[in-house]
């Protein structure tokens, strides 16, 4: 591929360069923003919830009166969809389709190993001051896959649990917890089949809370190590299968169906990957008001979204502009609230002006997490493939 | 007429059908021939755990539901005729989409469903495994339930052409006269017959009970799940490596069900001596099954309808916790619905006007063609049918995105009309070539001209199957997900598109909202065409 000095390009390399200052980068975004009036943003984000898509639209609406850009959400199923088709655009020499996506860890890293991202532009972005870069490390490192750059936070995620208050007086509040009301309530508990996302999440907290060195995780494994290391995890899923919904022989196609399941009161529990997803169910009418939600103990395993600009963006100016306005206090405090979204947001309240740290109102509401503890970072991406393979080797068919 | 005349009648008659079917057909189809020699590919499908398993399952639950599906058919065709109820039913039946069914049926019959708290009740769902079961029974027992009213519309189909209906019923009468019970004449003399010419639709019900992917996800198992559902999560995976695999994996399947096709044909062949000497046992007083054949099209038309309402309920409501008789009603999903119109009415838009195209290039096709050229256009229509969905989409967006028909309306109208030309052509091609020519002879006889022929005696005359096949290719189009998203590229979104991103983040509500939505126009069309397609002297 080769590569053209283009006018944004030149300016952005100016705009990085640290000794030419603030001034200069300040300009360097000016321009920026008036490449970006008339654009349209192709912004290609998973569709799967009413609240997300209305906050979508409503940043739409924003981005329109404030900077003279169309934002068209491109509704999506499943992200890996937007990967292909750029991929796809990028090997036929085709026109861009996608302006910006919303993304995390596999999909990210297999675009960022592919070169099929723009950028590095996240951290120029005026707003990216304010992004808790200290207090969140996972604003800069995805999946145990640095950023560096090409992708802007956006929310944050941690592993949740849920389910009726009435039904679960004492949530387990660690795996060897789970494994004892799985004893008491047999059949009554599931999680999603591995390599659903959601189902490999929850056996990667069960390795976490049952491996004997942690230090291993945020380093790179192979077949022989994994085998070793993970003798006490599937020592723990042996255990727990037999009481799981169908004696584990079965398990839940998605995240979706364990909810469904919980809601029609087939399973006490669902789990979530965002922390104010029950509360946002109850609120919805979804799930009853008596539903509470917990996180374990010792902590869950957490990671932050972002959106991210393919190489081959038609409007990649006005999608800077988009990602900007997605970091500012005004729109992170609107996601994160209950009744809109409730996604939690990644910047830092001690760099916000007061008048900007009173938009996030916070407060409590049925569903909302009881048990919040800390988030404990994804383990090495190398870990995955192993988990994953390993589970269908025992429990797949 | 002059030779060269007719040699430029049948090129401009095969070139509209050639150009805007058959050609991106087939190009799409050989965009799938590099594929075949991946090695690294093929090798990590051979190493995946749960492929012996899952390939089992779906031979298994395709064979089951056809099987299943046939007996029920011949059944109720055998205890009842064509009656005016039966035919829309069927017709009805056939509109309603698997998915929009399998939702239905599902809740009907899962732990937590309606069934159980209807009769079972306490406070907690009882230990069913109705869903979800190892073997895939409830995905059979649904396949088998949705693809009655198919074959029951293709046997009625070939009953009512004009000259084999009459045939038919002489030869019935005969056997009666020779001491056949109505039973015994079906088994006998009709059966047969019927076999023989229903081989292509069983052939669509097979292939399609051992390919599809939404109904498995929501009524088949999971450890492991059928092949159709590995290849659907390996074709959706952001690694091109698990593409590939999932690529393999549907040439193998396609592989596979040739061979199952080729054996079953050949076991057929190995009955046919036995199956002769049960024909020719002489005549016996075997009674129509009047009784049991009533009773089964009640069972079928009850659940497909309590499916249908169930729906309904759904999707109005907020959530329905078990044992409550009743949901806790909502209208947010028809809300969601309502403020995004547009999908809805390009998919109309896109339906109507692919139907009406396929409608038309297939009667400029038979028109124009010799009868003998027909194995061509048909052949192809169901070498396309017959194979893997995910996999000839795959093929038709490498061709389309190699000229920029990515992202436009041009593309996703030829992506839409690739499968609506298919069962269109088939579905035409037997009762136009069946057409008494004698009224055409007459009618140029009395020195009417070639299109005054044709649209003032031979289309008022093929009024009813030209509509029903309009009606089907409206019904396949407006169901289109796998190609249609490919093609839209994200600029457009149709109906299905719409449903499926949607319904990702499993609120069932919304599900069953976009099921109905789904199901509604094809189920209107179909009853309207029913009763346009009435003979007008009877």
């Amino acid at each position: 591929m080769t590569f053209s000095l283009t006018r944004r390009s030149i300016i952005q390399l100016i705009g990085t360069l640290p000794f030419i200052g603030a001034a200069q980068a300040g300009a360097g975004w000016a321009a920026i923003e008036t490449e970006a009036k008339g654009q349209t943003v192709y912004f290609n984000a998973w569709a799967g919830s009413p609240q997300v898509n209305a906050f979508i639209a409503w940043a739409g609406g924003e981005l329109n009166a404030r900077h003279g850009i169309t934002l068209e959400h491109v509704k999506l199923a499943d992200t890996a969809e937007a990967v292909r088709r750029v991929r796809d655009e990028v090997k036929a020499g085709a026109k861009g389709s996608a302006d910006l996506i919303w993304i995390n860890g596999e999909n990210f890293r297999v675009m960022k190993q592919e070169r099929l991202l723009f950028g590095p532009f996240a951290e120029d972005l005026p707003n990216f001051a304010l992004v808790d870069v200290e207090g969140k490390p996972t604003t800069r490192i995805d999946f145990a896959e640095a950023t560096e750059g090409l992708e802007a936070p956006w929310g944050m995620a941690q592993l949740t649990f849920f389910g009726d208050g009435t039904a679960l007086k004492a949530p387990p509040l660690s795996m060897a917890e789970l494994l004892d009301l799985a004893r008491n309530m047999p059949g009554r508990i599931a999680y999603p089949a591995p390599p659903d996302f959601h189902g490999t999440t929850f056996v990667k907290q069960a390795l976490v809370e049952t491996m004997e060195d942690r230090a291993l995780l945020p380093t790179s494994i192979d077949k022989a190590g994994f085998t070793t290391a993970a003798q006490p995890l599937f020592a723990f899923l042996d255990a727990l299968h037999p009481h799981l919904w169908r004696e584990g022989k079965q398990f839940p196609q998605s995240q979706a169906q364990l909810k469904q399941m919980l809601a029609d009161g087939e399973l006490v529990m669902a789990l979530t990957f965002n922390p104010n997803e029950p509360a946002n169910l109850v609120a919805s009418g979804e799930l009853p008001k008596t539903t509470i939600a917990w996180q374990h103990r010792s902590g869950t395993i957490g990671n932050t979204h972002f959106v991210a600009i393919p190489v081959n963006a038609q409007a990649a100016a006005a999608a800077q502009v988009t990602a900007n306005f997605l970091l500012s206090p005004e729109a992170q405090a609107r996601k994160a609230d209950l009744a809109v979204w409730g996604d939690p947001t990644v910047l830092d309240m001690a760099k916000l002006k007061p008048e900007d740290k009173a938009l996030f109102t916070g407060g409590d509401a049925p569903g909302a997490v009881r048990f919040p503890a800390r988030t404990i970072p994804e383990p090495h991406g190398s870990w995955v493939p192993l988990i994953e393979a390993a589970w269908l080797d025992r429990y797949g068919a | 007429m002059a030779r060269p005349l007719r040699r430029l009648n049948a090129l401009t008659g095969a070139a509209p059908l050639i150009l805007l079917w058959a050609v991106p057909l087939l190009l799409s189809l050989a965009a799938l021939l590099p594929s075949l020699g991946d090695g690294k590919a093929l090798a990590r499908l051979l190493a995946h755990p749960q492929l012996g398993s899952a390939l089992a399952l779906s031979l298994f639950t395709g064979l089951a539901a056809t099987a299943l599906a046939l007996a029920a058919t011949l059944l109720i065709l055998a205890g009842t005729g064509a009656t005016r109820v039966m035919r829309i039913m069927a017709a009805a039946g056939v509109a309603l989409p698997h998915l929009a069914f399998a939702i239905g049926f599902g809740f009907l019959i899962m732990p937590s469903g309606l069934l159980a708290r209807v009769f079972v009740g306490g406070e907690t769902p009882p230990g069913w495994i109705t869903v979800q079961d190892p073997w895939g029974l409830a995905l059979i027992v649904a396949l088998a339930i949705k693809e009655v009213p198919f074959l029951l519309t293709a046997a009625f189909g070939i009953l009512s052409r004009k000259e084999a209906a009459g045939l038919l019923a002489q030869q019935a009468r005969a056997a009666r006269s020779l001491g056949h019970g109505e039973g015994s004449a079906f088994l006998r003399v009709l059966m047969p017959q019927l076999l023989a010419e229903l081989r292509w639709p069983l052939l669509i019900v097979f292939v399609y009970g051992a390919t599809v992917v939404d109904m498995a996800l929501v009524l088949g198992p999971t450890q492991p799940p059928t092949v159709a559902v590995v290849i659907w999560h390996a074709l959706n995976d952001a690694d091109p490596q698990e593409n590939q695999m999932g690529l393999q994996a549907t040439l193998l399947l396609t592989l596979l069900l040739g061979l199952a096709i080729a054996l079953l044909s050949a076991g057929l062949g190995a009955l046919r001596k036995p199956y002769r000497t049960f024909l020719t046992a002489g005549p016996s007083a075997l009674a129509a099954p009047r009784r049991s054949a009533r009773l089964m099209s009640i069972l079928i038309g009850t659940i497909t309808l309590a499916a249908l309402l169930l729906l309904l309920v759904l999707s109005l409501s907020q959530r329905w916790p078990y044992p409550a008789l009743s949901p806790v009603f909502g209208a947010a999903a028809w809300e969601t619905l309502a403020a995004a119109p547009a999908p809805l009415v390009l998919s109309l838009v896109l339906a109507l006007t692919t139907a009406a195209t396929a409608t038309a290039l297939g009667l400029l096709w038979f028109e124009t063609q010799n009868p003998a050229h027909d194995r061509w256009v048909t052949g192809l229509a169901l070498l396309s049918l017959a194979l893997p969905q995910l996999a000839i989409a795959g093929g038709q967006y490498r061709v389309f995105l190699g000229l920029g028909l990515t992202g436009s309306l041009a593309g996703l109208f030829l992506a839409h009309l690739a499968p609506v030309a298919a069962y269109v052509l088939i579905v035409l091609q037997g009762p136009y070539r069946a057409f008494d020519a004698r009224y055409a002879m007459v009618a140029r006889g009395l020195s009417a001209s070639p299109a005054r022929t044709f649209l003032r005696v031979k289309l008022p005359l093929l009024k009813a199957p030209v509509l029903t096949a309009f009606a089907i290719g409206f019904a396949v189009s407006i169901v289109q997900f796998v190609p249609a998203q490919l093609i839209a590229g994200g600029r457009y979104s149709t109906l299905p598109i719409e449903a499926v991103t949607l319904s990702s983040g499993g609120s069932r509500a919304l599900t069953a909202a976009y099921a109905l939505a789904l199901a509604v126009p094809p189920l209107l069309v179909f009853m309207g065409t029913s009763l346009l397609g009435r003979p007008r002297w009877r």
